[in-house]
């Protein structure tokens, strides 16, 4: 349902992503491994256009788009379809968490009001924030906050969601109830495109790895062989290090 | 202090404070009302870096900030009835008091527009939101708390900068103030019962300022943080 294609983006001579492609089916969880500063949240920002990519095509649904070139009207249409996680949750601050949810329902979808409040409530159950919906987010903790930001881009039933390093904000023991949230997910069927560096996360519950470095795709492949067995030297040096570390 | 002394003072304090009420403070009200709209889209212009537009509210606010307000009044109406524009002294006050508070508040309104995390634009896009319903809902709500402050400091630099339209004839509370004084010949009483009322002006405005922030702070308040 997506694929990105020749993905490259430069921040003035610096090369951020070179001729960057993968792909994503319906119900895939993907994360997205490597060391910082590889690139990893400039893709997925470049896949939500977030940021303009400096060449490459992406193909949402059926239909392929140049992401130099495309239209203000197509990116509106796609966001429309896809949910996204942040690193710092941007919860809305002057929203509640049960505003925060409705407003991509009632503003952008136009979706009547009490139609909204509904849908709302019922991803705010979801994950857990049903009886914090009247809290601003500064009256939460960065777990609740993050939470309520996946409530409101699971509410909208988009096609796929990106997360943005979606626990590297939070405090270690606020992990576990955002991960328990996102593996909710996974489990009911949701697309998902995962930046993170959890790795238990990537290895029990995406179903597809892809490691990253330099702004080149390493390697990818099934979670758990590229696990246990990475082709790539550098895949089995960077999960070392990592096993090391704990 | 002698009876007539007191006597004048209490006479005159009524005569101070109805143009207080019939003049400044309308000139106050309306013109800072105006003043608001001019700064808000002055400083949306210059967020969005609206070409040629945003180059001329550049200008518009290095004129204003850069000549005195009472040159501004004279300009205004002593100056324009030279080039065939006349306007009664009232609306000339508020013409010239909402120009020119419109050019400060739209600085701060502009310095609180850029205060607000990029974040907050980027997750309304995310949601599917437009660029002016993420304005209109996110980015300026939180702007206008952030700057309600300084907006409410103009505002009371308002009320006592009107005392200069008696400059050109508006019939305020200074003007009252001196009239009396010209009769009793009392000046140092009659102004300081003047201050007092501009302080009682400027007490009401403070004691708004800090029911307002009260109000707003409702979310992300220090005190709703611990709620």
């Amino acid at each position: 349902m997506l694929k990105v294609e020749h993905l490259r983006k430069n921040f003035g001579n610096l090369e951020i992503l070179r001729d960057v492609s993968l792909e994503v089916h319906r119900g895939d969880v993907t994360a997205i491994i490597g060391p910082s500063g590889g690139g990893k949240t400039t893709l997925l920002r470049c896949i939500n256009f977030l940021e303009k990519a400096d060449g490459g095509t992406l193909t949402f649904g059926e239909e392929t788009f140049d992401l130099q070139t495309i239209h203000r009207k197509d990116i509106a249409r796609i966001r429309l379809r896809t949910g996204f996680v942040f690193q710092s949750f941007n919860l809305f601050a002057n929203k509640t968490a049960l505003q925060n949810v409705t407003e991509g329902l009632t503003v952008a979808r136009k979706m009547p009001k009490d139609q909204a409040v509904d849908t709302a409530m019922n991803a705010l159950d979801r994950v857990g924030m049903k009886d914090r919906a009247s809290h601003y987010p500064s009256q939460l903790s960065g777990g609740q906050q993050q939470r309520v930001a996946i409530a409101r881009a699971l509410a909208t039933s988009p096609e796929i969601i990106y997360f943005d390093e979606p626990t590297s904000a939070l405090d270690p023991e606020l992990i576990g109830e955002v991960l328990s949230v996102m593996r909710d997910l996974a489990v009911s069927g949701m697309t998902m495109l995962v930046v993170t560096h959890e790795m238990h996360f990537a290895r029990d519950v995406s179903n597809h790895t892809v490691f990253m470095e330099n702004g080149q795709i390493v390697e990818s492949g099934e979670s758990k062989a590229l696990f246990l067995q990475p082709q790539q030297e550098r895949t089995r040096e960077f999960l070392r290090t990592l096993s090391a570390e704990r | 202090m002698t009876e007539r002394l007191w006597q004048i003072l209490v006479e005159s304090f009524p005569k101070i404070l109805l143009p207080g009420l019939k003049m400044t403070l309308p000139l106050t009200v309306i013109a800072f009302a105006i003043a608001m709209v001019i700064a808000i889209v002055v400083a949306l212009i210059q967020f969005a870096h609206v070409k040629i537009l945003s180059q001329f509210c550049r200008f518009y606010i290095w004129v204003i900030r850069g000549t005195p307000l009472l040159v501004q009044l004279f300009v205004v109406f002593y100056g324009l009835p030279k080039a065939g524009l006349i306007l009664d002294a009232f609306v000339a006050a508020i013409v010239v008091f909402s120009i020119n508070e419109g050019a400060y508040c739209a600085e701060t309104i502009r310095g609180a527009l850029e205060g607000v995390p990029s974040g907050q634009i980027e997750a309304g896009y995310c949601v599917g939101m437009s660029y002016t319903q993420i304005m209109w809902r996110i980015v300026l709500p939180q702007a206008l708390r952030t700057a309600f402050p300084s907006l409410a400091n103009g505002l009371i630099s308002m009320v006592k900068d009107t005392s200069l339209a008696m400059n050109i004839t508006v019939a305020e509370m200074f003007m009252a103030t001196q009239r009396i004084n010209a009769r009793y010949y009392e000046p140092l009483a009659l102004y300081i019962e003047l201050a007092l009322i501009y302080l009682l002006f400027s007490t009401v405005l403070t004691w708004l300022q800090r029911l307002g922030e009260k109000k707003l702070a409702s979310y992300g308040g220090k005190e709703a943080r611990h709620a």
